[in-house]
């Protein structure tokens, strides 16, 4: 089991996560709505599950839940009064909601220790392992290193996180809720005409989005074992954004695609990784001009499933 | 449904062949002693994005020292540097492949607190001694008996400016300005506190600024009104030389106080004359007269053609030290690396006599110094 | 302290509302808020600090740098990052926002990469000239920039209401089809509001640099985020709206710091947005048909 390499899971379990946050803002924006807030929904579940863990001691699938409850909440109480904002107007409050959240972040020390950040947060890879050791399990048993076996139950347990959220929200899309969305983003007066209850599908959606980050949040604390107020600054907002422009924001697997490439590939090409900000600007410009849609759109994709030679890798 | 499943079927394969596309076989980790000691030591460090020149200036202290270790040739090292954009994800997978795909025998690094509070963990959990030569936030060698580091925290330097600074003017009431978004000056701020609790100053206010902020007129103004006797400043170089030329152009006179962060002469390159008088605390002074110090300035200016910094000098001793525990160690292994790094006692460095304590942090004296002429001279 | 703190809040306002008043031309016109406003406000910051610091020029001829080169990249921007948007069937608003995003993160790296993120000393003899008045310091930097913002918004109201071309530009900001329709070269017109306001934040940039001494790559983002905050408060497309919501927005500042906790002195901005959008989402000087728009 030597080439399991712990260096490999670690990036995949970034892709991962991002993933989960690319898929978070696609769900807003599959009603027309742009959310630049879920990098501050994001921070809401990490600190939640980080304070929950590591102050009272919290079981961590109890603290992610939490997290990403409470993030959702926030998700509604921030969602309607947006809902009387539009377009712009939305992106620009939302974008000054995580900016004053990221300031109680740094100001509230009591609760947040500042800017020092939350350190220790149980990492879930180790608790893990410690469960497996209590259990009489040794990871030896199969052939693995300790971290390896770390490395590898985290990136499993993030797929399979990734793997619940894409479902979830792939099989809305074809439910009653996933064309009300649709036909909100399409025309937003014809959908009210047609008496779909705008304003709930718009608060759902974008509460769907914030618990969605939140999640990715809270798994995002257990991965890294450490938050700090500056892991959800602007650039964090834009950089969700990105995923969703790149890969696509038509159809789920467009920002999964987008998360998953883009955070490969400054880890792949380490040398260009100094011109990273550069190239997601002037991808952002190119996409919006050329490309719109995102790389992947429902057309590629049922072109993709037309072929009978699809099994990549 | 089936569609959709196989949709994310097909992506997660491609996922996975990303990831395992590069899995390279992995090499044993130690060799046995025989002479010299072969050794691969991986750097984390920022190259590039906003903290890039605190990590050339601490690459190029290592590679200065790896190129003098080497030459003596009793151990050979071989330096694989990553880079972590000051980010912790990135610093979490440069340590990541530092311990699994190169199989370094220990790490140096990363930067800032905030990476080690999350690299630390991992290295400690693999075995891999890893030392910070700049991360001073409190708590970092607590992580585990695997971290180490040879920077000066602020709760050391900052008592030694005050307590001269406060002897010499008869400091009786002070203000504390300080960046509350940064780790470094958030604990250089607590240090102070408590040491104007200690000495029973009066503090009159305390006063906050963000990173990067171009305008301190608001804070500086209300400082100014409280007519304080000195006022003790938590930041970097880079805010603190805006701060001080602001705080002299509205008629701030009294003096300023600082740490370790404001040591650098890069402030009274901002400052200019607003800089005289600051006073700092640091294990740094490159205008020693010490022959160690003198060598290390000329060669390192003669390698960059600039004068070295405290983050040079702190990343240059640490490799010194680092090699030193390896040739005590006799064998490039890592559990017999970290027991003979904590043994490291009395290393004679260019930051002066360096040891380890119990906790595997800093055991050394600060010196205390003020620009003065324009440059910086010893407090007396 | 009263007065030098008044001093010190509308000195930042004056500048919060140069900056803002970019904004609120571009929005006015073209319903885009250009996200890049503050890299290339930075920008003309920096050529004035080339001009004035490094090469020794006179400070008009710094002014007249910044403009050049921030005009020059208004003009970049319109033609590669707005005007393939136009008109293009289904693109919605939130196209041209994400796309000036990009712009805007772009300069944001460039500037980084020629820069550094290290402070760099704007040096002129001008904003040494002082004079007391009775217990306080006024510089002549802080009256300059007072005049200057004030006469900016006038002049731009003025020539919005009352010219020729001002009027072309409301009618193409109306509606774009009908003023095309009519003779106007709508192009044209666009491509000359986001040049002016380009232009504008070119001043704001030097006027920064002489007022605080010294300019790093990040008060771009900064001053953008309070410039975009001040329009939302003051009503979108208002002239007299940015000039009031760049002062409040200063002053408030200043005073949360003076007399409160300057710990939440930068998210005061983003509360403000936050309100407003709640009591009033057009503004305060935004017309009511303002929230209809998307």
């Amino acid at each position: 089991m030597e080439w399991l390499n712990p260096y490999h899971l670690q990036v995949a379990s970034f892709m991962l996560i991002n993933a989960i946050l690319g898929v978070s803002i696609f769900i807003t924006l599959s009603t027309g709505q742009l959310s630049l807030g879920n990098a501050g929904f994001m921070s809401i579940g990490a600190y939640a599950a980080a304070l929950l863990s590591t102050q009272h001691q919290v079981p961590i699938p109890v603290g992610i839940l939490a997290g990403s409850l409470l993030a959702g909440a926030v998700g509604i109480l921030v969602g309607i009064p947006s809902l009387r904002l539009s377009g712009v107007y939305l992106a620009i409050a939302t974008l000054g909601f995580g900016e004053v959240l990221r300031a109680v972040l740094i100001n509230w020390e009591s609760l947040t220790g500042g800017a020092v950040g939350v350190a220790a947060i149980p990492q879930m890879g180790r608790v893990i392992l410690s469960m497996a050791r209590d259990g009489g399990f040794s990871p030896e048993s199969i052939g693995l290193r300790n971290n390896q076996f770390i490395s590898l139950s985290v990136f499993l347990v993030l797929l399979l996180c990734t793997l619940l959220s894409a479902a979830f929200f792939l099989r809305l899309s074809r439910t009653r809720v996933g064309r009300a969305y649709t036909a909100i983003k399409l025309d937003e007066s014809a959908a009210e005409a047609a008496g779909i209850p705008v304003t709930y599908y718009k608060v759902l959606a974008f509460s769907q989005g914030a618990l969605l980050s939140g999640f990715a949040g809270a798994l995002f604390a257990h991965t890294t074992s450490f938050v700090s107020p500056g892991d959800f600054t602007y650039h964090r907002a834009v950089e969700i954004l990105v995923f969703a422009v790149f890969g696509g924001s038509e159809h789920l697997l467009g920002p999964v695609f987008g998360a998953a490439f883009l955070t490969l590939l400054p880890e792949a090409l380490r040398a260009i990784s100094e011109y990273r900000y550069i190239l997601y600007g002037i991808l952002l410009v190119l996409m919006m001009v050329f490309r719109p849609q995102g790389v992947i759109d429902p057309a590629l994709l049922r072109r993709f499933r037309r072929s009978p030679k699809e099994t990549a890798a | 449904m089936r569609r959709s499943v196989r949709g994310i079927a097909v992506v997660a394969c491609a996922l996975f062949a990303f990831v395992f596309m590069g899995a390279e076989k992995a090499k044993p980790a130690a060799k046995p002693a025989a002479e010299p000691i072969r050794a691969k030591i991986g750097v984390i460090s920022i190259i590039t994005g906003q903290g890039a020149a605190y990590g050339e200036a601490i690459t190029n202290g290592i590679k200065l020292a790896r190129d003098e270790v080497n030459a003596k040739g009793e151990v050979l090292v071989d330096l694989k540097i990553e880079d972590s954009s000051g980010k912790q994800e990135q610093a979490l997978a440069a340590a990541q492949k530092l311990i699994n795909s190169e199989q370094v025998v220990a790490i140096i690094g990363p930067t800032l607190s905030n990476e080690m509070m999350v690299a630390g963990p991992e290295a400690n959990a693999s075995g891999v001694p890893i030392m910070g030569t700049s991360t001073t936030a409190k708590g970092i060698t607590q992580i585990g008996k695997y971290v180490f580091r040879n920077a000066l925290p602020e709760s050391q330097a900052i008592p030694a400016s005050i307590g001269k600074a406060v002897k010499k003017h008869n400091i009786r009431k002070v203000a504390l300005l300080y960046g509350n978004d940064d780790v470094f000056t958030k604990s250089g701020f607590d240090t102070m506190k408590e040491v104007s609790g200690k000495l029973k100053l009066n503090i009159l206010t305390i006063e906050t600024f963000q990173k990067g902020q171009a305008d301190y007129k608001a804070q500086l103004t209300k400082i100014a009104s409280l007519k304080p006797d000195a006022v003790f400043c938590s930041a970097l170089y880079n805010e603190g030389g805006v701060i001080l030329a602001q705080a002299r152009k509205m008629g701030l006179k009294v003096p300023f106080v600082g740490g370790n962060g404001f040591n650098s002469p890069k402030v009274i390159e901002i400052a200019k004359d607003a800089a005289e008088g600051l006073t700092v605390a640091t294990p740094w002074f490159g205008e020693s007269n010490d022959p160690k110090v003198k060598g290390f300035v000329a060669k390192y200016e003669k390698a960059y053609g600039k004068k070295p910094d405290q983050f040079a000098a702190q990343a240059y001793d640490a490799f010194h030290i680092m090699a030193n525990a390896l040739k005590a160690a006799g064998i490039a292994d890592r559990a017999k690396l970290r027991d003979s790094l904590a043994a490291t006692k009395n290393f004679q460095g260019v930051l002066g006599k360096f040891s380890f304590d119990a906790e595997r942090d800093v055991v050394m004296s600060p010196i205390v110094l003020i620009v003065k002429g324009g440059k910086f001279t010893i407090f007396n | 302290m009263f007065l030098e703190q008044l001093i010190n809040g509308v000195t930042l306002g004056s500048i919060y509302a140069i900056v803002a008043l970019g904004y609120t031309l571009v929005f006015g016109v073209l319903d885009i808020i250009n996200m890049a406003h503050g890299e290339i406000f930075m920008f003309g910051a920096f050529v004035g600090m080339l001009i004035v610091s490094k090469a020794g020029a006179p400070l008009p001829v710094a002014f007249l740098g910044a403009v050049v080169v921030t005009a020059a990249m208004g003009l970049l921007l319109e033609r590669f990052a707005l005007r393939p948007l136009r008109g293009r069937p289904g693109a919605s608003h939130l196209a041209s926002l994400i796309s000036t995003i990009g712009v805007s993160i772009l300069l944001e790296n460039i500037a980084h990469k020629i820069f550094g993120s290290g402070n760099h000393l704007f040096e002129t003899s001008f904003a040494e000239i002082r004079f007391e008045v009775g217990p306080v310091t006024i510089y002549l930097v802080q009256v300059v920039i007072l005049l200057i913002s004030l006469l900016l918004m006038t002049g731009l109201a003025l020539w919005l209401a009352r010219t020729r071309a001002g009027k072309a530009l409301r009618a193409t900001a109306e509606n774009l089809e009908t003023a095309g329709l009519l003779g106007v070269d709508t192009n044209r017109m666009i491509t000359a509001t986001v040049v002016i306001a380009s232009a504008m934040g070119g001043v704001a940039g030097v006027l920064v640099g002489m007022a605080f001494n010294y300019i790093n790559n990040q008060i771009g983002l900064s001053m953008g985020l309070k410039g975009l905050a001040i329009i939302i408060f003051g009503g979108m497309g208002s002239v007299y709206g940015a000039m009031a919501g760049g002062l409040i927005l200063g002053l408030s500042e200043t005073f949360v710091v003076a007399y409160g906790s300057s710990g939440y002195r930068d998210a005061i901005a983003f509360v403000a947005i936050i309100v407003i959008l709640l009591i009033k989402p057009q503004g305060l000087f935004g017309q009511a048909h303002a929230e209809a728009r998307r």
